[in-house]
């Protein structure tokens, strides 16, 4: 199938853009604050542009609107980048970013709806963000809402056995709305999930369990944004998109080393990371 | 006190359209009138507490006002922490209801006994915790814990609890009089061991004793002000409890207690600090571990 994209090549490159951007601005931030976790904020930027600037139908001006799309990230650790993303969409001022990880702020190090209301969820704790979503669909079915939800998943995350009770109740519910990607980079917070979860395929897993699921290069904005279109991939079923990523992918030192899950980039790491994103960060971009 | 937990709700249900009821795939047969009555607005989520919980999460932050049900040991340790982060922490009103709370499961043995429950829930910010003891206390707490639109727990029996009857009206948060007169020493409960407290009362009574008797059948908050005042007339207090000392309503009454000028002496009568084996009824472990009629009366006699 050709998504609505293959034919625009400039809205790709826009979008790819948008990555740099936003993978900018979540090195600078992490230098700022002090905070790790960048290598999990990194993996998934290509996802989070494809679902923010392309296929979720959610803006500042329907935020209040029930019909509107969610989004829940359910790796709450990777929130930097999704911070960046709510920024420079205009949900949240852009000033908050440089008080990234600060005491008190609205941005914390893991996600807070009390502090940040723009959520649908806080995060941090894993395994919750899908059994949330089933709840929020179960409710809206019987609202004859027809809503979709996006729940950003970690692979390590898929460790977390409460992960496949949602997925059971999801499948049982046929909530074909519900589309689960997993950030599969491959390394969890100190080992290779591969290896944790034995060599076994989260495609297959989420098949079994009566999903729709297919395995893309989660990196590749074009990829992803395919896979989307293609939601749900089965009728009735939900989806799951498990997304073949690179943990700190786009800055070549960060990528794929169980060192960048919890490492805080030096300013040298940040200077060099900079220069090849080719990026400025949005927050940091002269006014003209 | 399942059924009449059931049809409290399926009166408030007819008239409060958001109300949902999820259970852990358990109340076999007790729910069928709810899900005949009110179709999708029950659902058997199954045997998994963790997205039980998570759904009603979901469920409530669009407006739902949903109730989870299961046995107490699996509804509040198995998923405690989804209780912490996705219902507390969020303050969303789920009513998280732990039937068969205490040892009522207690020839179930240890993975069914719940004595640890009010400790778990109380620990919790935000969180109401409620203990009724007989099925006209649950009539009269759920539509008011209904009414709160906050995260609450609530602890019910197995089923054929016996009624007392007493007159003191029932409000949440607020401490229920057991006993129409009053001496220097106190006995103060929460749960269906109340029963045990009610008998107690009268066999005293017959013998001339008479000890003041209150139910605190919300644990969290505690009624302070009515403890205040009891405090203020008795030497001794006896909280009577089907729960460990340590985290529930003894431990409450001493943290609380720790900053009054002077206080009436305490003793707890609870179930003990261990795991308890061997298929032991509910009774059996009353009476073993020394928290029955029988031992209330021994206490009172002893300290009057």
């Amino acid at each position: 199938m050709l998504s609505k994209l293959e034919t625009t090549e400039i809205d790709i490159n826009f979008l790819q853009k948008k990555a740099r951007e936003i993978r900018a601005t979540s090195v600078q931030l992490a230098y700022d604050g002090q905070t790790g976790h960048l290598g999990s904020a990194l993996s998934y930027v290509d996802a989070l542009v494809a679902l923010y600037y392309y296929w979720l139908n959610i803006s500042p001006s329907n935020i209040g609107d029930v019909q509107r799309d969610r989004f829940i990230l359910s790796k709450g650790h990777g929130c930097v980048s999704h911070y960046v993303a709510l920024a420079d969409q205009g949900f949240i001022p852009k000033e908050w970013l440089h008080e990234y990880a600060c005491a008190g702020k609205p941005l914390s190090s893991h996600p807070c709806k009390h502090l940040l209301d723009v959520l649908e969820c806080s995060s941090g704790s894993l395994g919750y963000g899908l059994g949330i979503a089933t709840g929020m669909l179960y409710g809206a079915r019987l609202d004859k809402l027809k809503f979709r939800i996006a729940v950003l998943m970690g692979d390590g995350e898929c460790n977390e056995g409460s992960v496949w009770e949602s997925a059971m109740f999801a499948a049982a519910h046929h909530m074909d709305n519900l589309i689960a990607l997993v950030d599969y980079n491959g390394i969890q917070a100190v080992g290779r999930s591969d290896e944790i979860m034995g060599h076994t395929s989260l495609e297959e897993k989420f098949r079994a369990f009566g999903w729709g699921a297919m395995t893309v290069d989660g990196n590749d904005i074009k990829a992803v944004v395919s896979a989307l279109d293609q939601c749900p991939l089965k009728t009735g079923k939900p989806t799951a998109i498990v997304l073949k990523t690179l943990k700190g992918a786009g800055v070549s030192f960060m990528e794929d080393d169980v060192l960048w899950h919890y490492r805080v980039p030096s300013k040298e790491d940040l200077e060099r990371a900079l220069t090849e994103l080719d990026a400025v960060p949005i927050h940091l971009e002269k006014k003209v | 006190m399942k059924v009449a937990f059931i049809n409290t709700l399926i009166k408030e249900a007819q008239h409060n359209p958001k109300i949902m009821l999820l259970t852990g795939d358990l109340g076999y047969q007790i729910f069928d009138e709810f899900k005949e009555k009110f179709g999708p607005r029950y659902v058997n989520v199954g045997i998994a507490e963790a997205q039980l919980i998570c759904a009603a999460a979901g469920l409530a932050r669009d407006g739902w006002r949903p109730l989870t049900y299961s046995i107490a040991s699996f509804m509040t340790a198995r998923c405690f922490e989804q209780i912490k982060l996705a219902i507390a922490y969020e303050k969303l009103p789920v009513i998280v209801v732990g039937a068969g709370g205490g040892y009522a499961y207690g020839d179930s043995g240890v993975t069914h006994h719940s004595g640890e429950d009010f400790a778990l829930m109380s620990a919790l910010p935000g969180m109401t915790v409620v203990a009724p003891g007989d099925i006209y206390e649950v009539e009269q707490l759920l539509p008011q814990i209904i009414k709160l639109n906050a995260p609450a727990y609530l602890r019910i029996g197995r089923g054929k609890e016996p009624q007392y009857h007493v007159k003191a009206p029932v409000i949440l948060g607020k401490a229920r009089q057991l006993s129409q007169q009053g001496q220097n020493i106190a006995i103060i409960s929460t749960g269906d061991i109340a029963y045990e407290v009610v008998q107690a009362v009268e066999k005293l009574n017959a013998e001339g004793v008479f000890p003041i008797a209150y139910q605190f059948h919300t644990i969290k908050p505690l009624d302070t002000l009515t403890l205040k005042d009891i405090a203020d007339q008795v030497h001794t207090m006896i909280v009577v409890e089907e729960h460990i000392s340590r985290g529930g309503l003894a431990c409450a009454i001493k943290s609380w207690m720790v900053d009054q000028k002077s206080h009436p002496k305490l003793i707890s009568l609870s179930s003990p600090d261990e795991f308890i084996l061997g298929s032991l009824s509910q009774q059996e472990i009353r009476e073993k571990y020394q928290f029955n009629a029988e031992m209330i009366i021994k206490t009172v006699k002893d300290n009057i």
